[in-house]
């Protein structure tokens, strides 16, 4: 069963008086508990395709499905809800709120998701034990090392279960057996828990982690 | 539930102090601009409230209080007549001048009366007594008025208006708008000394009614009796009094100003600072959309942060402002902070600094979702 379904997805911008199209009918499928690297040059339209398998952009033209419902592009509210129920998302700079305790960039999320209280702050505790943060739950940010911050944006992308999780250059701005630790983390994480997970990337470690690569050039998915 | 909007407000202390400083420094602005205004105003008419009349006749269309033409001192014989009055008298108020002991002169405001004690004159009394003034040439000054004669106690003597006046009694807080000190003579002695303009004439006549008197029916009557005069009540004279300054001197209009500028500081000061604290955190924002959160979600958090500021801001402002009250009262002024001038500045404070979020709220909408995945 796919529970990414991406099928013919175009995405023009107007640059002045241009328009520039920087999908042009790229198409996708993930299956629950696959892990897909998406690899292309820059200027490809990676970021763009993951922002609309997101939900966080519209698609020009197209259809895009997530774990069984369809992305009503016209709707901002309808794609808040399926994002909010169905995706997760790990950012190459981690984006984590740094005011926030690693404890509490989870239990936010959870709240978000509509998770309060006592039941946050255990859920959070017990997504950081997951990804092996459970020492460092106090900590705020600038206090994590970069491989500790991905690992909490890990545990807040695993928030409510979703059943994609997107990642964007993961590896990024870690070291190399960081990085190597981070990505058996999302492997493991997506094959026992059976999520979906779509990692854009340069870094070719990713390719020992993934079932499928898959490339996308000049606006179009390459198999 | 975690509290973002708050941790975050916290989390950048340099900032959050300057933001409610902007906010403080507004408010203090604004109160004391304020408590100042109505410091003169209070003062402009504070012996229409000490004195306690019902009703106030003057001559034709005067403007205020201190700006009076003199009348007739006989129409209180057609005052005392109307049924309905239970004490009329006549009052004097006048412009005269004090000879100081340096051999400078300086303008005193005369209130002239034959009994002030029937009157609840004086108010307040620091030293001596107003009792007796029609036995001899006494007279009684406002304590205030030792900021421009200089000081003076009890026993001394000063010359109005060339005459020799033994200073039998030192009154407080009795004012007047233009800080003009206050002195209180007898009638008939105010009279002699200015004879060309007060000699058979009064100011005013102020009248208290009998109890079960129908104010509206003896204010009717005395109109008809006194065609050449106007009859006021009390609030009414009062309200006359006080509106001539706002309108007529441009002091109302520069409270105004003043009040306006202040709440444009602290405007611009939130506004700014949420402004610049939104840009540098718009990727967390982004963020807060990417994991599930909506717009609401963030413009509540905002319109908390600027509640918190407006809050805090105008603590940090009343402070000062109450403190600055002795200092004020120092150079001769009052500073009057009522609860509802407190209550307003406080809602103001928390509806403009709400408001100043909007500009916020505005790019928050407009993020580009891919936002966060930029580097």
């Amino acid at each position: 069963m796919f529970t990414v379904v991406a099928e013919d997805v175009t995405k023009t911008f107007r640059e002045g008086r241009e328009t520039v199209a920087v999908l042009k009918g790229a198409s996708l499928h993930v299956e629950a508990g696959e892990v897909v690297a998406l690899e292309g040059p820059s200027g490809s339209g990676k970021t763009t395709f993951l922002s609309i398998l997101g939900c966080l952009l519209s698609a020009t033209s197209g259809h895009v499905v997530i774990a069984g419902e369809k992305v009503d592009q016209a709707r901002p509210s309808a794609c808040q809800a399926v994002r909010r129920r169905h995706i997760g998302f790990v950012f190459q700079q981690f984006n984590l709120f740094p005011a926030l305790t690693a404890a509490e960039n989870v239990e936010y999320a959870l709240n978000l998701k509509g998770v309060d209280g006592t039941a946050a702050k255990a859920q959070a505790r017990e997504l950081l034990e997951r990804v092996g943060m459970a020492d460092r739950m106090r900590f705020l940010p600038r206090d994590l090392s970069g491989g500790q911050k991905q690992r909490v944006a890990i545990a807040r992308a695993l928030v409510a279960s979703p059943s994609v999780i997107l990642a964007d250059e993961p590896t990024a701005n870690l070291d190399a057996s960081v990085a190597t630790q981070v990505l058996e983390l999302f492997g493991e994480l997506a094959r026992r828990e059976q999520r979906s997970l779509l990692i854009v990337t340069h870094d070719p470690r990713v390719r020992h982690v993934a079932d499928r690569v898959v490339g996308i050039a000049d606006g179009r998915i390459a198999a | 539930m975690v509290d973002l909007g708050l941790k975050t407000l916290l989390f950048d202390k340099v900032r959050f102090l300057i933001t409610v400083s902007g906010v403080a420094f507004a408010v203090t602005l604004v109160l004391v601009q304020g408590g100042l205004f109505v410091g003169l105003l209070d003062n402009s008419t504070i012996t229409i409230e000490k004195l306690g009349a019902d009703l106030w006749i003057t001559s034709k269309n005067s403007p205020n209080l201190d700006f009076v033409h003199q009348f007739p001192d006989s129409n209180l014989y057609r005052a005392r007549s109307v049924p309905g009055i239970s004490r009329a008298d006549n009052l004097i108020l006048s412009f005269m001048q004090v000879a100081l002991p340096t051999g400078a002169e300086e303008t005193t405001i005369v209130y002239a009366m034959q009994d002030f004690s029937r009157w609840g004159v004086p108010w307040e009394l620091e030293a001596g007594s107003l009792d007796g003034l029609e036995s001899g040439s006494f007279v009684a000054f406002d304590e205030s008025a030792s900021k421009r004669f200089g000081p003076f106690e009890v026993g001394d003597y000063r010359e109005v208006n060339g005459h020799r006046f033994r200073v039998v009694g030192k009154t407080r807080g009795a004012k007047s708008f233009t800080t003009t000190p206050l002195a209180f003579m007898d009638f008939h002695r105010a009279q002699e000394l200015q004879p060309d303009l007060l000699s058979g004439k009064t100011s005013y006549i102020v009248v208290k009614l009998a109890p079960d008197a129908d104010p509206a029916a003896v204010k009717a009557e005395l109109e008809r009796r006194l065609p050449y005069n106007d009859v006021y009540t009390a609030k009414a004279w009062a309200e006359r009094s006080r509106d001539y300054w706002v309108a007529n001197t441009g002091i109302g209009f520069n409270a105004f100003l003043t009040v306006f500028l202040g709440c444009l500081v602290g405007v611009v000061v939130v506004a700014q600072t949420l402004y610049t604290s939104t840009m540098e955190h718009l990727k967390e924002f982004g963020t807060v959309k990417a994991i599930g959160g909506s717009n609401l979600d963030i413009y509540r958090m905002l319109g908390q942060q600027a509640s918190i500021a407006a809050v805090v801001g105008f603590a940090l402002g009343y402070v000062p402002a109450e403190l600055l009250k002795p200092v004020i009262a120092g150079a001769g002024l009052k500073l009057i902070i009522r609860p509802e001038l407190t209550a307003v500045v406080f809602v103001g404070t928390v509806v403009l600094c709400l408001l100043s979020a909007i500009v916020s709220f505005r790019k928050v909408k407009n993020i580009d979702p891919a936002l966060v995945f930029r580097t």
